[in-house]
């Protein structure tokens, strides 16, 4: 019992690490709560969903295309809804307003377009999945737990190893300062949205494949991120990595002790007790800009 | 007729949430996403005090509003120490765990069931009874709601709150206690929500934790901002336009479920819309939290 708790905590974690990530590079790229990623993490698994049981294509294809549908569309929301906003002065605040609106708009087009009931991408039974001492895994959630760990590594690399990943590590830190030094700062944040909402897309795609799919779940994926990021420490991949791992496990073993419907309050009594006593996250520096 | 006095009746009731987010949002500058929260806050409180106790109208009104300014305290002063967005997010992880408190606590709040059979508002021998009168009742709170913080927003107080606004570190170095002000403004807002929270139990005289979410917390959000945040008539014509807006896609011959997706639909865009080519509102002056 205990291990398969911990196990489902792991992959719970592992899908939950795969949104926060990509919502974290988003973060500290753009530094505002990019709420909209939620409708982004929502719409790949829909567009999937229109390829593969409406028009009965091949996952195999539908797939990385309902994937990049997902990236051009966070591309797009900072093209046509940020980039202008920036232009006139936002602040961070205002940003967030109105990927708030954003998010509320795009969701309710989904349900709009496809009705408010649970969809799955599953086609074909439930596999029983293999045993791992004594505990249960399918082999979708081997998958989410593979996917998860590799894209996530990979965003590492490319944000300390790649020419363009310093380019959008230093427009995080200061935009203004990365201007004057010449790099291109609308560039770097179009890439990192578009990086970021492919990832985004691929979580919802997994977890679609996994469980199933609403409209409605893109705001608590969303803030499930967002929890994942603060507590791991902003900026940081291996931070929102763990704090979606501690999420999960925290989530799952809830269940051992309390019932489940706690879930969402546990989570969130835990970001709460993180703003509070270590704002800065797990493996956050000190930082400048939480407490006023 | 009714159908109509209803509808005015809504719109009263979201005037006094509305006007109450904006002593926060558009006089002091500071967004919460939990203004569902207190509203639901009031309403339990008041509900069960009804429905369990026997209290009267006034008596469980004023509990419901007691409740929502110390829960208010408990959020406040830890949080209000944070930056713009990271309190924005700890009022939405406020939101979601009082939504989770009314939805999963059985005993206490009969979860997803609700509370049915709140009596009517009766004040002194007066019983408030038909559409007509509980719309100049829901009236005259809505107007004492509005006079209550434009009088705030105007006195001392209020001014210290704009200078908040403006320039929160400033306004520090010349010796205000800045947190103290942004708590008693969180307080009488939340406590204003709660009353209007109290109104809708006994005017629906049915409640159930659907109507505290999120969503509801965003709408509100939308009508200050969509009226013009900090300005005379800004959330009272964003309220109007926001509870009206729907009934009349009803009007239109949709199916509810459509109308109610569609509906979101419109003051999302209008929100973004809104941000980008007017962020000041329809009718406010002062540009929100712009720096």
């Amino acid at each position: 019992m205990l291990l398969q708790l911990l196990l489902n905590g792991i992959i719970a974690g592992a899908a939950y690490a795969l949104v926060a990530v990509s919502f974290g590079i988003i973060y500290s790229t753009a530094r505002f709560f990019h709420f909209a990623h939620g409708a982004v993490y929502v719409a790949a698994p829909y567009c999937a969903y229109v390829f593969i049981v409406w028009a009965g294509m091949s996952p195999l294809f539908a797939l990385p295309v309902a994937m990049v549908i997902a990236a051009s569309l966070g591309a797009a929301l900072e093209f046509v809804v940020y980039r202008p906003l920036r232009r006139r002065g936002a602040s961070p605040l205002i940003l967030l307003l109105a990927s708030l609106g954003l998010l509320i708009f795009l969701q309710n087009l989904i349900s709009l377009a496809f009705g408010d009931q649970a969809r799955t991408l599953r086609q074909g039974d439930v596999v029983e999945g293999i045993r791992l001492l004594g505990a249960r895994v399918t082999p979708v959630q081997t998958v989410i737990v593979l996917c998860s760990v590799l894209s996530c590594a990979l965003v590492w690399v490319f944000l300390h190893h790649t020419q363009m990943g310093r380019i959008v590590r230093a427009v995080g830190n200061d935009s203004e300062l990365a201007r004057m030094v010449g790099m291109d700062s609308d560039r770097a944040l179009l890439v990192t949205f578009f990086v970021g909402s492919g990832l985004a897309g691929m979580a919802g795609i997994l977890v679609s494949y996994d469980t199933d799919m609403r409209p409605t779940m893109g705001l608590q994926a969303l803030l499930i991120a967002v929890v994942a990021v603060i507590i791991g420490g902003t900026g940081s991949v291996e931070g929102s990595f763990l704090g979606a791992l501690l999420i999960g496990l925290v989530q799952n073993l809830v269940v051992w002790k309390i019932s489940t419907q706690w879930q969402d309050a546990i989570t969130f009594l835990l970001l709460l007790l993180f703003l509070l006593l270590r704002p800065q996250g797990l493996l956050g520096r000190a930082s400048k800009g939480v407490a006023v | 007729m009714l159908y109509f006095l209803h509808i005015l009746t809504l719109v009263c009731i979201y005037t006094i949430l509305a006007v109450s987010l904006d002593l926060l949002a558009g006089h002091t500058g500071i967004l919460s996403v939990a203004q569902a929260a207190f509203y639901g806050v009031g309403a339990y409180t008041s509900a069960l005090l009804a429905v369990r106790v026997g209290c009267t109208f006034l008596e469980s009104a004023l509990a419901g509003v007691f409740a929502a300014s110390v829960v208010s305290f408990m959020v406040s002063l830890p949080s209000l120490r944070l930056h713009d967005d990271y309190f924005v997010i700890a009022t939405f992880a406020f939101q979601i765990i009082i939504f989770s408190f009314f939805n999963n606590s059985m005993p206490l709040t009969n979860g997803p069931l609700g509370i049915p059979g709140i009596p009517q508002p009766a004040i002194g021998g007066w019983t408030v009874r038909t559409h007509m009168q509980f719309f100049i009742f829901a009236a005259v709170i809505a107007a004492l709601a509005y006079a209550v913080v434009s009088r705030l927003a105007t006195s001392p107080f209020g001014r210290v709150l704009h200078a908040i606004r403006e320039d929160e570190v400033f306004i520090r170095s010349l010796g205000k206690d800045t947190l103290r002000f942004k708590v008693v403004a969180f307080a009488v807002s939340a406590a204003l929500a709660a009353f209007a929270g109290s109104l809708y139990a006994h005017y629906i005289t049915y409640i159930d934790p659907t109507s505290f979410t999120v969503t509801e917390s965003i709408l509100v959000i939308s009508m200050v901002i969509i009226g013009g945040p900090a300005s005379r008539w800004g959330p009272v014509i964003g309220a109007t336009i926001l509870v009206i807006t729907p009934e009349v896609l009803r009007f239109v011959g949709l199916p509810n479920s459509v109308a109610a997706s569609l509906r979101q639909v419109i003051y999302g865009a209008l929100l973004v819309i809104m941000m980008t080519f007017r962020p000041r509102g329809l009718v406010g002056r002062y540009g929100f939290m712009r720096r």
